[in-house]
């Protein structure tokens, strides 16, 4: 039904390739998000299954129909844009019915669509307002209301939330997971902000420069990310990467010298060993560092600055080096910039890179 | 954006016939006539007649010097004084903006046969107010109809009066476009107000100036009703005899189509070519 | 503080000394257009200077009448000047719409077509067009001579290009997902959005129509086609005409247009300026 399948759908601009062959499946009623640094094709992989850009290459199936050349009112998708895209002249009635109006749609079933789109949203005392005099909020839902009147097998979202403030994000973000939640259909999300994705997300696709580089649940592409872009881009503050050279390999555990940091030595899991002196990178997520007291596969480093947030505390050492350092505390503590701490690595939270940016696993 | 070159054409069809039929068609036309002679029937091939007498004809060397001089004083005179008008319209010191903007602007909305009218009573020779003014200040009477030279001038200050405003108006609008803050920025840093419009002003103004440059250009080439309508067809003996109205006498008093072909495709190149030299003069460093 | 706000007045003062009495000149001619309307031919051309209107404006205006049924040939300007505008508003909205809004094959080329003509003497081809209409179709003094060849205006595409170019392409986009046709789009979403530019482009095409010279002048000289402005023109050149009634005609051309200008200002402005943004 809803089901969206991509087969090496690729894009380019003459000579310019921007999105790399894509190859997904989404399932029918799941919510994918698309994220990605800006530049990445996130939002032009949406808009080609809007059918908004055309596909240079590769096949597009939107339920069991090829799709790959229909204009976008036939695809059985609708979209909410992040500029809300509601028409400036039109009342919000007028704004949600447009397009069934203009396709000769009957004017009770529209009417009816309307009221029933406007009460899920509570626009009912909006709809005789001009985009205007509306709220960013209720814009927001007015945008999201002209999608559903619309039944669309696929939902798709390109940065709906950004132009909100924090606190009507979240709200707004709360009542897109309960309209997922109410409608049961396939919804394509495109956001720069981490925690929408993944708050909302069923499974995650991460771009980069017009490549898929994974596709997995949050939980999957935080804890076990295939390569270091996706670790580096998916948690916030963003994973620390220290710089080791593999030593020897004993019981499936890899021997890693951190040279960066004094020499440290950290035993890290990894099937295949290592040939010694091969240069990798170490990711270590912030709230995964643990300060203690010394002891092997730790290191001393002096704080540059603290950030205070209540219940944690972010440490900066390295701030000005090739590898700064960032360190997660939780709980209160009166650590000052100057400060000398002992930084442990636990093995099994590191997680290993080769010099390329592939996962060692 | 999807390419949908049948949608766009859709869209564009319309204006692309109109252009085709009494645009394209002409141009091609027009080109063609230049070669023939038209003076009698049946037409034939004679670029002597045409391209051949442009060469050797004082009358049209006549109407081109006119031309150039009123594009070398008119143009100038004009867009320096659309300049000033623009900045003082700007200055916040300005009061009565509403009367101001009105006396400069209104002249662009009035055709030529009615200021035409009014210009020819008002330089009247012998009753006319510009005349017994300069009597009554103890200058001598011009002969504005008699004299060559101040029959062009007649024509120079009828231009000038027309269109002023409308260049103010442009380059208004592109002192308008020029961010507060770099006057700000140069305010604090000392800089005169004087070398604010020097070396902030103008050089930001210099694309919009050239705009109104070629504008002008192409219309003094153009330039055709105000001789034919306040100095009755160029008079007094052509002395302000346009190539535009020249060509207008070939072409629709004389009925010789391919000459006036052949001055109309002279006044073209010359516009083009006039015009090219402002946009080099004017370019951008880059 | 105080040396400053002396400077700031005496710069005022300065100011206004120059561009008050400058602003009167230019207004002298608009002043006098009244004050000649409304007087006999012997007062306008006798040896006193006179500056205030006088009370002769009807019977000027019989005179005028009399002379060349000048009202016929203002209504012959304003039917001539609604269709054209009407015609051109259309043809220009839905050319700069393609250009604003598509990407096509010889998208350039129309472009440069479109600028090409803007520097292009209309000199070049007013010949051919007069030859091609005039004497081939024979449609000398009819309305389709008087309106059709000129609907061609490269200012009016490049304004409507510029007003759908600065439209949010979102809009558009989000009507084409709701499967609205594009001829929809243009006409109930991008139109009525640019209802500010097309009252603009109206005002402008209307006045370019109103004031329109050369091209009236040569296709139209019977008496009951010709446009107001021509049929002006055409009493100048004569010896017994009564210039109070010219006075009068060049009142009843240019008060509509400049009751246009004071109140649709900002239009006006609008419509001027846009060839010069790009």
């Amino acid at each position: 039904m809803g089901s969206v399948s991509l087969e090496g759908v690729s894009k380019s601009f003459g000579a310019i390739k921007v999105i790399h062959g894509a190859d997904l499946d989404i399932q029918d009623g799941e919510f994918v998000v698309f994220v990605g640094p800006s530049g990445c094709g996130k939002s032009t992989l949406l808009r080609m299954i809007a059918g908004l850009e055309s596909i240079s290459h590769g096949s597009l199936r939107i339920g069991d129909r090829l799709v790959t050349d229909v204009e976008p009112g036939d695809r059985g998708i609708s979209m909410v844009f992040q500029s809300y895209a509601l028409y400036p002249h039109m009342d919000v009635t007028e704004n949600l019915s447009f397009g069934l109006r203009m396709n000769g749609n009957k004017a009770a079933d529209t009417s009816e669509r309307v009221r029933g789109a406007a009460s899920v949203l509570q626009l009912d005392s909006l709809l005789a307002r001009l985009p205007k005099q509306l709220s960013g909020g209720q814009r927001q839902r007015v945008a999201i209301g002209r999608s559903i009147v619309r039944k669309p097998q696929v939902f798709l979202f390109d940065e709906p939330l950004s132009n909100l403030d924090a606190e009507l994000r979240v709200q707004m973000r709360v009542e897109i997971a309960r309209l997922h939640h109410e409608l049961g259909a396939t919804m394509i999300y495109v956001t720069h902000d981490q925690t929408e994705a993944m708050t909302l997300a069923d499974r995650i696709v991460v771009l980069r420069a017009g490549h898929i580089e994974q596709v997995g649940t949050p939980l999957a592409l935080y804890t076990d990310p295939d390569n270091q872009f996706v670790a580096g881009f998916i948690g916030s503050p963003r994973m620390n990467f220290l710089t080791g050279e593999a030593r020897g390999h004993v019981d499936g555990r890899q021997a890693v010298v951190l040279s960066g940091q004094g020499d440290a030595v950290v035993e890290v899991a990894l099937s295949q060993p290592l040939p010694s002196g091969t240069p990798v990178s170490l990711g270590l997520r912030p709230e995964h560092a643990q300060v203690g007291s010394p002891g092997p596969g730790t290191f001393t480093t002096t704080i540059d600055v603290v950030e205070y947030l209540g219940a944690t505390s972010y440490l900066y050492s390295g701030t000005t080096t090739k590898e700064p350092l960032i360190v997660a505390r939780q709980g209160v503590h009166t650590d000052r910039a100057g400060d000398q701490v002992v930084v442990g690595v636990p093995p099994d939270k590191a997680i290993l890179f080769a010099a390329d940016g592939t996962r060692l696993r | 954006m999807r390419q949908r070159t049948q949608t766009a054409y859709g869209f564009l069809s319309p204006y692309l016939l109109i252009f085709a039929i009494f645009w394209l068609w002409p141009i091609i036309h027009s080109f063609y006539l230049s070669f023939l002679s038209t003076r009698r029937q049946p037409w034939s091939f004679n670029p002597g007649m045409t391209w051949g007498r442009l060469t050797q004809d004082p009358a049209f060397y006549n109407a081109l010097w006119n031309t150039l001089k009123i594009l070398a004083i008119q143009v100038p005179v004009m867009l320096t004084l659309a300049t000033l008008l623009a900045v003082l319209l700007n200055s916040t010191l300005l009061r009565a903006r509403g009367l101001i903007r009105f006396a400069f602007f209104a002249p662009v909305v009035i055709g030529e046969a009615a200021y035409a009218a009014v210009f020819r009573l008002m330089f009247n020779d012998e009753f006319g107010i510009v005349n017994k003014t300069l009597e009554g200040i103890g200058l001598d009477a011009v002969s504005w109809f008699s004299n060559p030279t101040a029959a062009m001038s007649l024509i120079i200050i009828a231009v000038t009066w027309r269109w002023v405003g409308y260049n103010a108006i442009i380059i208004l609008s592109g002192l308008q476009s020029i961010p507060q803050d770099v006057y700000e920025a140069a305010t604090l840093d000392r800089v005169s107000p004087r070398q604010q419009f020097l070396y902030i002003t103008l050089p930001l103004l210099k694309p919009v100036i050239v705009f109104c440059l070629v504008l002008s250009v192409i219309g003094s080439m153009q330039l055709f009703a105000e001789p034919y309508l306040i100095t009755n067809l160029g008079g007094p003996g052509g002395a302000t005899e346009t190539l535009g109205l020249y060509l207008y006498k070939q072409a629709f008093l004389n009925l010789n189509f391919g000459y006036a072909s052949a001055i109309a495709y002279t006044i073209a190149a010359l516009a083009v070519s006039i015009s090219i030299l402002n946009l080099w003069l004017g370019r951008e460093r880059s | 503080m105080k040396s400053r706000s002396r400077t700031v007045l005496l710069r005022s003062l300065a100011l206004h000394a120059v561009i008050v009495p400058l602003a009167l000149l230019w207004l002298l001619p608009i002043w006098m257009m009244i004050v000649f309307a409304s007087m006999e031919d012997s007062a306008i051309f006798s040896a006193e200077v006179q500056l205030w209107p006088g009370d002769r404006f009807i019977e000027n205006f019989h005179e005028l009448q009399a002379e060349l049924d000048f009202v016929r040939t203002i209504v012959v300007s304003v039917v001539v000047a609604v269709i054209y505008t009407a015609a051109s508003v259309v043809l220009t909205s839905m050319a700069g719409w393609a250009l604003a809004r598509y990407r096509f094959h010889g998208r350039g080329l129309v472009v440069s077509i479109i600028l090409g003509t803007m520097t292009l003497p209309y000199f070049v081809v007013v010949i051919p067009q007069f030859i091609m209409v005039a004497r081939d179709f024979g449609l000398s003094n009819t309305w389709i001579a008087l309106i059709v060849p000129p609907l061609f205006n490269s200012l009016g595409v490049l304004f409507m290009r510029q007003a759908f170019t600065m439209m949010p392409a979102d809009l558009f986009d989000a009507a084409r997902i709701d499967g609205v046709s594009e001829w929809q789009i243009f006409r109930h979403v991008a139109l009525p959005l640019a209802r500010p530019m097309l009252a603009a482009l109206s005002i402008i095409l209307f006045l370019h129509s109103w004031n329109n010279y050369l091209w009236p002048l040569l296709i139209s000289n019977d008496r009951s086609m010709m446009t107001a402005p021509v049929a002006l023109g055409s009493l100048f050149g004569l010896l017994d005409v009564s210039w109070g009634g010219v006075m009068v005609g060049s009142v009843l051309l240019t008060a509509p247009m400049l009751v246009v200008f004071i109140f649709m200002q900002r239009f006006f402005m609008a419509g001027i300026t846009a060839g010069a943004v790009k």
